[in-house]
């Protein structure tokens, strides 16, 4: 029996092998066939040049040609184009120095992106602490183990497929400019135009991909997949099978994630509404709060249903219990990593730090989280007498990723509220998913990623004062709302149409990935259950998932915490 | 032969030791333990939800002594380990057959 099992797993892994190697042949030869498009520069000596030059109020040192006659200001354009071009012939050598200019620009921008990546890649242990000090100690090394396993294979699910998809086409409606424009990554499978619903282009992160402007945007876009990744953990742990939790993470990385990213960021239809449809900038999520977050939030909301709540968790009366944390500094050592990870998560999103707007970015994201956890503290001193530590924790989380959409629009004082409105609305979410829903949410992922997520989009629509953002989605590069250089501008200072977009667009994404996981996974489940047998719970999953115990020195201790049934 | 155990209260072990050491008494075991007598429990929330905290953590000190040492080390362990509110902890003196040395044989009270 045992031969034959093995045997199985042993087809069907080399079945998988074969598939995967046929993908990468299939997917690479079609990456081929746009060869007469914009050619990938893999050794990073053909780019950045006099074009990458801007002024600090983001006017290129080059002038275009003017292309369209017809246009009203043709006669205009083709004056400074030709003032520009005997510049060039007098100048030559101020031109030859503007090469340099362009390519140091986009190395700043390259080293300010990456390092800002790396900082969001280490948020990874700050969760994994956070998660691992929330749940109980019988289940600590299962837990390691989700957060450490949600990065490896959600990478992969990226790297085959989901970086394509969401980023295919970005170089259409969303060049990252800051970073060379990944001028290659230029086709919709699906859509096009201002249509696009899912990029085509860079499967395997080959051919187009290979290039230095797109693995730029590779590598701070994969640790932001991987957040999303990581965000199920903490309503899923301690009742959910190793394979099953694989399986969610491939969906995340290859599927869930990519598509509403390319909607919302691959220069996809929903973040071209205001050119489509005019309804303001289109949607806007500076870094993530719906797209990273909020989406994580419900696809764990959907996970967490479809599994139910961990035995022992509500009583005969359905009143819950309580299963108190194992580790209360791993909890706040982790939440400090993850508030310095955000430093790079938030200021890094502008992809370039000769956007200078990154310094109000990082007081921005530190304010709402300050004010987020003191909101979260005080709401709970005066409801149950003492300030839970885990709530503090969370409701520093919670401003965090409120702040995530509009940091960059807001002002400080602006993001004092936001954090504030978030730190209370995780704490009544907490009490909400548990008393009312009666949803198992060990970690609180539910409440700071999905409704704060949700909240922060929005919450872009209301506080966004028009002081960044002048073209943002390309809406409004000269004027808008009839005022020269206006940005992004939010319900408070007169743009009704873009808080209707940010509402609008925030609840469609959190809904496509609550509906999208739960039928999925609800299919999953149906097959083969998605949960650990009632004896494996109450022993604590270590042993029988993975044949260890996290600390081996206590198995007394920790097999007699949080088992009533 | 006698054997005293008492449960008491973590934080008064280091006065119940220096007391009883005093006392001439040259060997004495304790355990990390948890347990609830009259004190019960008291009740915390934890994100929202109500919990019991009844186990409540204590130290188990054992001490063997010949007869005539009983009187002094209760009273040294009741001084030592009293603060006066509930959840003080309490003693058990019991009698014992036979106490052996492991590494020489000897046995009785030469073996305590």
């Amino acid at each position: 029996m045992l031969k034959t099992l093995t045997n199985t797993r042993k087809t069907w892994l080399s079945r998988i092998l074969i598939a995967f190697f046929c993908a990468h042949i299939a997917l690479g030869a079609a990456a081929t066939a746009f060869a007469d498009d914009a050619k990938p520069d893999a050794s990073g000596a053909a780019t950045g040049d006099r074009s990458n030059v801007q002024d600090a109020g983001g006017t290129p040192f080059v002038v275009p040609a003017p292309i369209d006659p017809s246009a009203p200001d043709y006669a205009e354009a083709k004056k400074a184009y030709d003032a520009y071009q005997q510049q060039v012939a007098r100048e030559p050598l101020a031109a030859k120095l503007a090469d340099d200019v362009g390519h140091v620009r986009l190395g700043t921008n390259f080293a300010w992106t990456l390092q800002t990546g790396y900082l969001v890649l280490f948020m990874q242990a700050g969760f994994a602490l956070l998660t691992v000090g929330l749940v109980r100690k019988k289940n600590a090394g299962h837990m390691m183990m989700l957060n450490f396993a949600a990065y490896v294979f959600a990478f992969l699910a990226y790297y085959a497929v989901g970086y394509a998809f969401q980023f295919g086409g970005v170089a259409i409606n969303a060049a990252p400019s800051n970073i060379g424009g990944a001028p290659t990554m230029n086709h919709f499978l699906i859509g096009s135009g201002f249509w696009g619903f899912l990029g085509g282009k860079g499967f395997f992160m080959a051919g187009p991909a290979y290039d230095v402007s797109a693995n730029c945007l590779i590598l701070f876009e994969v640790v932001f997949m991987e957040t999303a990744g990581y965000i199920i953990v903490g309503a899923i742990c301690e009742r959910i099978t190793f394979w099953a939790f694989l399986l969610c993470e491939l969906f995340v990385g290859a599927l869930l994630y990519p598509i509403s990213g390319c909607w919302a960021w691959g220069g996809g239809w929903l973040s071209q509404l205001g050119n489509s449809m005019h309804w303001g900038h289109g949607y806007i999520d500076f870094a993530g709060s719906s797209v990273i977050h909020g989406l994580g939030g419900f696809c764990a909301m959907a996970l967490a249903i479809i599994l139910g709540p961990r035995l022992g968790k509500y009583g005969p009366d359905g009143r819950p219990r309580a299963f108190p944390a194992s580790n209360l500094v791993f909890v706040v050592t982790g939440t400090f990593l993850l508030l310095f990870g955000w430093m790079g998560f938030n200021p890094g999103s502008t992809l370039g730090s000769t956007d200078l707007r990154i310094s109000v970015i990082a007081v921005n994201t530190n304010l709402a989280a300050v004010a987020g956890s003191a909101a979260a503290m005080l709401f709970w001193y005066f409801k149950f007498g003492k300030p839970d530590i885990t709530m503090a924790c969370n409701g520093m989380l919670a401003g965090l990723v409120a702040i995530t959409a509009p940091c960059a629009f807001v002002s400080p004082t602006s993001s004092v509220v936001i954090g504030v409105i978030a730190g209370i609305i995780v704490c009544v979410g907490v009490l909400f998913n548990e008393r009312t829903l009666k949803i198992d949410d060990p970690c609180g992922a539910i409440a700071v990623h999905g409704y704060c997520g949700w909240f922060g989009a929005v919450a872009l629509g209301i506080f966004a004062d028009g002081s960044y953002g002048q073209g943002w989605n390309g809406v409004g590069a000269t004027s808008y709302l009839g005022q020269a250089g206006l940005g992004v501008t939010g319900l408070l200072h007169g743009d009704v149409k873009q808080f209707l977009m940010q509402l609008g667009g925030a609840t469609f994404i959190v809904a496509y990935s609550f509906i999208f996981t739960f039928v999925v996974f609800k299919g999953v489940n149906a097959v083969k259950s998605m949960r650990v047998s009632r004896e494996v719970e109450l022993e604590g999953l270590d042993m029988p998932e993975f044949g260890m115990l996290a600390y081996p020195e206590d198995p007394v201790q920790v097999l007699t915490t949080g088992t009533t049934i | 032969m006698k054997r005293v155990d008492a449960v008491i209260r973590p934080s008064q072990l280091e006065s119940v030791k220096q007391r009883v050491t005093a006392l001439g008494v040259t060997g004495l075991t304790v355990s990390e333990v948890r347990g609830f007598g009259r004190q019960k429990g008291h009740t915390e929330t934890y994100r929202g939800a109500e919990y019991n905290v009844d186990f409540l953590p204590k130290i188990f000190l054992s001490i063997v002594i010949p007869e005539e040492l009983v009187d002094p080390v209760v009273e040294a362990i009741v001084e030592g380990a009293r603060t006066g509110v509930i959840g003080d902890g309490k003693i058990f003196v019991s009698s014992l057959d036979e106490v052996i040395r492991i590494r020489t044989g000897e046995r009785g009270v030469s073996a305590i």
